[in-house]
């Protein structure tokens, strides 16, 4: 391993120290809101690669986040696979819903990913709530507990460790997803399909394999937020937050790292300044900063940071 | 028989509310390109403007239906002038209208919870109950001819298919584009806002009931092809005898209906991907 490298890793484990640290100073409230802060933060960041760097504007990325929490609770403890397994065919389900999904909706150009996966969030909750005890129905799924890996508990801050390896996983990976030639094949199918075709990328082959990676890795996070409240039920996988994951990524700058992280950040926290104001009704004020981002800053809140800065990056 | 027959006929009072939903995607996506998935919640504005109206302020039928598609054209009017016009002059790809008009769905939702709560809220019916299904499916042939007049007949409906068929050529020919995009919200509004008016006695309305009907009318919209006003209304019938047979006749409870649409439109999508009917060149 060479020096460059060396720093590279020194640089990761010391975002995932210091990340996981603040867990440890935090009271039991302020880890629940920092860990589903960070949950957004891995949602969003995988929901950038969809929309932002592949230019696919699909309504189902809650709804993967739901099926792999839902998935991995049902395989462990009402088919009685251990943790590993749960885990593997959790992701096994969600690729395939997702193939279902896009391979016929990528046939055409437009927007039919956009209602196809409007029609799934629909569906999603229908099923949840008609599931019978498969599902806990309206009631979800209760009274469950992370079973122990190597034989130890994971829980309080430490779980919240976890989800800091979460996050940092997804974003490495996404990392060099988009430093790759699929990265780049991702772009140009996004900026102009004819061209990359011309260019010889398979553009539906690219879209496809683009979502239902990201499709996986919502489910993984699904599958880590399945035990931050030991409950999984309907209410929480509705389309409000397949709509909120839309706007934390234009409002923070889409197709940009740093503009998923800041709108997450930015969108999670809101409401709880808003709510003393104006109590419940935070998500008219996403919508209108929603209509106001792509009206006047199209590249969001990272591109008026880098009007300001330096250099205007275009990525 | 007869239980057939009753069937049919809810059927088909509900494929003309998607035929409705799916007109106004339609008259929008032709000139535009745009898909405006905020007609759902025009239908929701139209079906609140009956519930004011109508039972509030008890005006009588006809008065309150016409007074509620000229709102609905103002609010078309507005939304286009708001969210879609600046984008498009900046010269702004596709998507960003159709981001915007995302989040104009947002603001129009929020601000009916704001201002009517969160509860259903009931509209009354313009003739008898038994005569109600009648009353839907002749208001909505109506409107469909009048459309389909409207193209056939006069300049301005040439003007939309020349838009249509060639954005460029017709500016060139002299069409006000600018005017035909406001034109094609302002019609897409009153569409969608009648397609609320009329089911809101069966389902009250109701602050969440937009994306629903936003997702059976584009699913109408796709099996009947985009290309012409006939197929609109075809396919709206279409995914409602798919949904009403479902329910009546498959051994799953009745929220899977929901499920039919998705069904009906990757069925087409994989199978039959410009609609049944296609556009005349």
């Amino acid at each position: 391993m060479n020096t460059r490298n060396a720093t590279k890793l020194a640089g990761w484990v010391a975002a995932a120290l210091v990340m996981s640290a603040v867990a440890f100073f935090l009271s039991s409230y302020y880890n629940d809101v920092y860990r589903k802060l960070l949950l957004w933060v891995a949602l969003a960041l995988s929901y950038n690669y969809l929309f932002g760097v592949s230019g696919q504007v699909a309504f189902s990325h809650f709804v993967f986040y739901g099926i792999g929490a839902y998935a991995v609770v049902i395989f462990l403890f009402q088919l009685g696979l251990p943790l590993p397994l749960a885990i593997l065919a959790g992701v096994l389900v969600c690729t395939a819903i997702a193939l279902a999904v896009a391979i016929p909706s990528t046939r055409l150009e437009g927007f039919y990913l956009a209602l196809a996966t409007l029609a799934l969030a629909q569906l999603f909750i229908v099923v949840l709530n008609e599931g019978g005890a498969v599902t806990g129905g309206t009631g979800g799924l209760v009274d469950y507990r992370l079973p122990p890996v190597f034989g130890v508990r994971i829980t309080g801050p430490w779980y919240t460790v976890v989800i800091v390896v979460l996050v940092l996983a997804t974003y490495a990976v996404l990392l060099r997803l988009e430093r790759s030639w699929f990265g780049r094949a991702c772009r140009a199918v996004r900026d102009n399909p004819e061209a990359a075709a011309a260019m010889g990328i398979d553009v539906a082959r690219t879209k496809v394999i683009a979502f239902t990676l990201t499709s996986v890795l919502a489910g993984v996070a699904g599958m880590v937020y399945a035990f931050v409240d030991n409950t999984v039920n309907p209410p929480i996988f509705g389309l409000e937050n397949a709509f909120l994951l839309l706007f934390m990524v234009i409002v923070g700058g889409s197709g940009r790292h740093a503009g998923a992280v800041i709108g997450a950040v930015l969108l999670y926290l809101l409401p709880f300044v808003l709510s003393p104001l104006i109590g419940h009704h935070h998500a008219l004020v996403f919508g209108v900063l929603m209509v106001a981002a792509i009206l006047l800053q199209p590249r969001g809140l990272v591109g008026i940071y880098d009007k300001y800065s330096s250099g205007q990056k275009a990525y | 028989l007869r239980d057939f027959l009753e069937l049919s006929v809810s059927a088909a009072a509900s494929g003309c509310i998607y035929g409705l939903v799916a007109l106004a995607y339609l008259l929008m996506i032709r000139p535009t390109g745009i898909i405006n998935f905020a007609v759902g919640e025009w239908a929701m504005v139209g079906a609140f403007g009956g519930f004011l109206l109508l039972s509030r302020f008890e005006w009588p039928y006809p008065l309150g239906m016409a007074a509620i598609l000229g709102f609905m054209v103002v609010v078309g009017w507005a939304t286009e002038r708001i969210a879609v016009r600046p984008l498009v002059e900046r010269g702004a790809p596709l998507l960003a209208p159709i981001l915007a008009l995302l989040g104009m769905l947002v603001v129009f939702r929020e601000s009916i919870s704001l201002g009517f709560g969160p509860d259903p809220h009931q509209v009354p019916e313009p003739v008898g109950w038994e005569y109600l299904k009648y009353f839907m499916i002749a208001a909505t042939l109506v409107l469909f001819a009048a459309v389909w007049l409207f193209f056939e007949k006069t300049v301005w409906g040439k003007a939309f298919e020349a838009v249509a068929l060639n954005r460029k050529a017709a500016a060139l020919m002299g069409i006000d584009l600018s005017r035909v995009t406001a034109a094609s919200f302002a019609g897409g509004a009153a569409a969608a806002g009648l397609a609320g008016l009329l089911v809101a006695p069966n389902v009250s309305a109701h602050y969440l009931m937009g994306v629903p009907l936003a997702i059976q009318g584009f699913t109408a919209l796709v099996i009947g092809g985009v290309g012409r006003v006939e197929g609109a209304l075809l396919g709206g019938l279409l995914v409602a005898f798919a949904e009403q047979l479902t329910v009546r006749y498959a051994p799953l409870p009745a929220g899977y209906a929901q499920g039919v649409p998705l069904l009906l439109l990757m069925l087409f999508l994989l199978v039959r991907p410009t609609g049944l009917l296609r556009a005349r060149a």
